[in-house]
């Protein structure tokens, strides 16, 4: 009977770790390119479930454009915000040393921003739910049992990190992007375009932002609160190292799987605080996390 | 605990009732002269001295004060004179928010924010019955006049609007709150301010146990109530033996999980499991695979709406399905809604809920408050929750009838205290007392299957004493 509580835990652990890590993977991105940690990252989750469920239900529209639209609504939304917005700030800043701050504090606004629109529709006023991804009988591994759209959520996951691998590595695009990211001023003297590479890692981010709303939807119910992932996200960046994207990843699943062996040997009540516990523990033991570079002083 | 806060608020109450009477102009010089030089006994009355008027008597009178040297006898000539003066203008002895022809009451709830289901459609449920009273001409001649605030279920908005609807609205008195923590925040502040409260809709036990002088509530039940239900429609209905328990690590769950355990002990069921949880919990699993080695015949749930959809997902996904999925009203507010975010109807199976209303029993109840709900707000189709904004609303109006012309907080919450109806929109009759502030006590079980409700058999009531 352990045994198969445990391996129900890891398999379970694994799914819901998946969902952290895309948002640990979007979080990265932006401050592997910009230097800015997004505490809009979970607003941008809940945005692209409600766009999601706004073209199912609305325009009634079947789940593969849903999910086509839903990440270029959010692609552009946090495109269009890098630009607007954090592209003004830095255009009239003072002090090199002072640029974070209010960049920082931009996407925490942007965030309350986005809640406070969403709030605004009527048909947010009661919890809903994204049908899921794949639906049918769900599926045995050894003696636990996973869903179908639990496998669904694995699959997107290995997807999206596959891609960004290829993107990143193998793409002008993606090389132009990293370079951006390492030196901002380098890239600009051999003709990189900085200011929309930028634009392009927010939209890149925030789009995989949205997919894991679409994928959580389905799991976790819809409020323009749900949001909240975002600090399990955080701690998985944390844990896996807020400079590596593989890092995020595994930060993610191992956090998953930790939350659900703390909930069966110790207590339930205890899933809540773990993360914060992780993190308080990883900081202190290994500040750039178990696979990041150690963090410069100037980022915030 | 009652004695504390009917102590503090006593020397209010005799200042109020000193006020009104205006039987004779001595009668209430004397009993302004008595108020202003008898020394209070801090020990006696611990918030005696926050008194504006006690406290100038005290700063400037040591000894105790009183009126017969000469400085207080001139100061005490011009109090009376004012109160004289005060009574000769009709209308200012009343208590605020008070005319002749007019009750002002405070109504308030969640407007906007995540929880603006629990508020919305209650609150203009409420409304509406205040209307229906004045387009049928008041009462007692006086017609209901409202003033409408947001609390965003957050105890520090709530008290907020508490306060500006006291000091600033000066209303007759309060009528709302749908989220018992909110609530349970602007307790002490409304006793002390001898401003009668009845709540919208919360329904948690620690705004009414222990009972408070001014706080009216629970009119949909309490999580005592929801807990007892449960346990006993498993007892008496479903002959269970192994029962597990799941609820959230808070005042509700703690005050559900105390009730439940109470109750199957009794009568000698064995709790196998029994799981807390917090309420922003985003994976199930492991409390689920608990319950599941556990091996229950019968599970009981207390969980909120989003948790409680997790859960029942989880309960199917593991084949639980055999088992009976009790779950409390908090967790169902709208069954459609329920069964839709849930999205598999084998977790419907065997599953029952708590429900205050007799709307699911009796369609033609349903019709009748759909209808008229409808009249007044023809473009919006309310929540099957509106229902639990009526019986607050229905029991205030009826201590006003019995209240009568001689309006008052006093007489009111007097007339409160006496409220013992029975409507055709509830379980069982709502009632008060003396030492009672928990209004409902019987509430049915249904079984829903996803798509129909069938109310069992019978009225499940807690004993008034299981886990207190």
């Amino acid at each position: 009977m352990f045994s198969l509580l445990l391996t129900q835990a890891i398999a379970s652990g694994v799914v819901t770790g998946c969902v952290y890590a895309l948002v640990a993977l979007s979080l990265v991105i932006i401050y592997k390119s910009t230097d800015v940690v997004n505490f809009a990252g979970g607003e941008l989750v809940m945005l692209g479930a409600y766009v999601g469920l706004l073209a199912l239900t609305y325009f009634e529209v079947s789940y593969a454009v849903m999910f086509a639209l839903a990440v270029i609504a959010v692609f552009t939304t946090g495109a269009i915000f890098e630009r607007v917005v954090l592209g003004t700030i830095v255009g009239r800043r003072h002090s090199a040393h002072t640029e974070l701050v209010p960049l920082v504090v931009a996407t925490v606004g942007f965030g309350y921003l986005l809640k406070g629109l969403v709030r605004a529709v009527p048909y947010t006023e009661e919890v809903r739910r994204l049908p899921p991804l794949v639906s049918g009988p769900p599926i045995f591994i050894g003696e636990a049992i996973l869903q179908r759209h639990d496998i669904a959520i694995i699959a997107v996951t290995v997807v999206v990190m596959a891609a960004l691998t290829v993107f990143f590595n193998f793409t002008l695009t993606g090389k132009a992007m990293r370079a951006t990211s390492q030196n901002g001023r380098a890239a600009a003297l051999v003709g990189i375009p900085v200011k929309r590479m930028r634009m392009a890692a927010w939209g890149l981010a925030s789009a995989i932002a949205g997919i894991a709303g679409i994928l959580l939807a389905p799991k976790l119910l819809m409020t323009p609160d749900m949001g909240v992932v975002v600090m399990l996200a955080f701690a998985a960046a944390i844990i896996g190292g807020f400079t590596s994207l593989p890092g995020c990843v595994i930060g993610g699943i191992a956090l998953g799987i930790v939350q659900n062996f703390v909930g069966i040997l110790l207590s339930p009540q205890a899933i809540a605080v773990t993360p914060f516990f992780v993190i308080i523990v990883v900081l202190m033991l290994r500040p750039q996390g178990l696979f990041g570079e150690m963090i410069a002083t100037k980022k915030v | 605990m009652e004695g504390r806060v009917y102590e503090v608020t006593r020397a209010n109450r005799a200042r109020r009732s000193a006020t009104r009477d205006a039987s004779g102009s001595a009668r209430l010089v004397r009993a302004l002269l008595k108020q202003i030089t008898v020394p209070v006994s801090v020990e006696e009355n611990p918030l005696a001295l926050t008194t504006h008027a006690q406290s100038r008597v005290n700063d400037k009178d040591p000894k105790g004060g009183g009126c017969m040297p000469s400085f207080n006898g001139v100061r005490c000539g011009l109090v009376g004179l004012a109160a004289l003066l005060a009574l000769a203008q009709p209308g200012l002895a009343a208590d605020p928010g008070l005319t002749d022809n007019e009750i002002m009451i405070g109504l308030f709830g969640p407007l906007s924010g995540p929880l603006i289901s629990f508020g919305l459609d209650p609150l203009q449920a409420a409304k509406m019955l205040y209307e229906e009273v004045n387009n049928k001409g008041g009462i007692h001649g006086r017609k209901i006049k409202l003033v409408i605030e947001d609390d965003k279920c957050t105890p520090n908005d709530l008290v907020s609007v508490v306060k500006k609807l006291v000091t600033v609205d000066k209303v007759f008195m309060l009528h709302g709150g749908s989220c018992t923590a909110a609530v349970a925040a602007a307790q002490d502040f409304v006793n002390r301010e001898s401003m009668p409260m009845a709540m919208l809709n919360a329904a948690g036990d620690n705004a009414v146990f222990p009972p408070t002088r001014y706080v009216f509530g629970a009119f949909q039940g309490t999580q005592r109530v929801y807990g007892a239900a449960l346990a006993n429609f498993a007892v008496l209905h479903l002959k269970s033996k192994r029962a597990a328990v799941i609820v959230h690590d808070d005042d509700y769950g703690n005050a559900n999980l105390k009730t439940v355990k109470a109750t199957l002990e009794r009568q000698g069921v064995e709790i196998v499991a029994a799981e807390r949880i917090p309420p922003n919990i985003n994976d199930v699993t492991a409390p689920m695979l608990k319950i599941r080695a556990a091996q229950p015949d019968v599970i009981l749930s207390g969980l909120y709406p989003a948790p409680a959809v997790l859960f029942a997902q989880k309960y199917a996904e593991y084949g639980m399905t055999d088992v009976p999925l009790l779950q409390a009203t908090q967790g169902i507010p709208s069954p459609a809604t329920f069964a839709k975010n849930v999205g598999n109807p084998d977790a419907l199976k065997n599953f029952y809920h708590t429900w205050s209303f007799n709307d699911v029993a009796d369609e033609a109840v349903r019709q009748k408050y759909i209808k008229m709900y409808k009249s007044y707000y023809p473009d919006r189709d309310p929540t099957p929750f509106f229902v639990s904004g009526l019986p607050s609303a229905l029991v205030i109006i009826a201590a006003f009838e019995k209240a009568g012309k001689d309006l008052s907080r006093e007489s009111f919450v007097a007339a409160m205290e006496q409220i013992d109806v029975k409507t055709d929109i509830m379980a069982g009759e709502l009632a008060f007392a003396p030492d009672r502030r928990d209004a409902l006590r019987d509430v049915f079980v249904v079984r829903f299957d996803g798509t129909k409700q069938t109310v069992m058999p019978g009225v499940y009531t807690w004993n008034g004493k299981d886990g207190l």
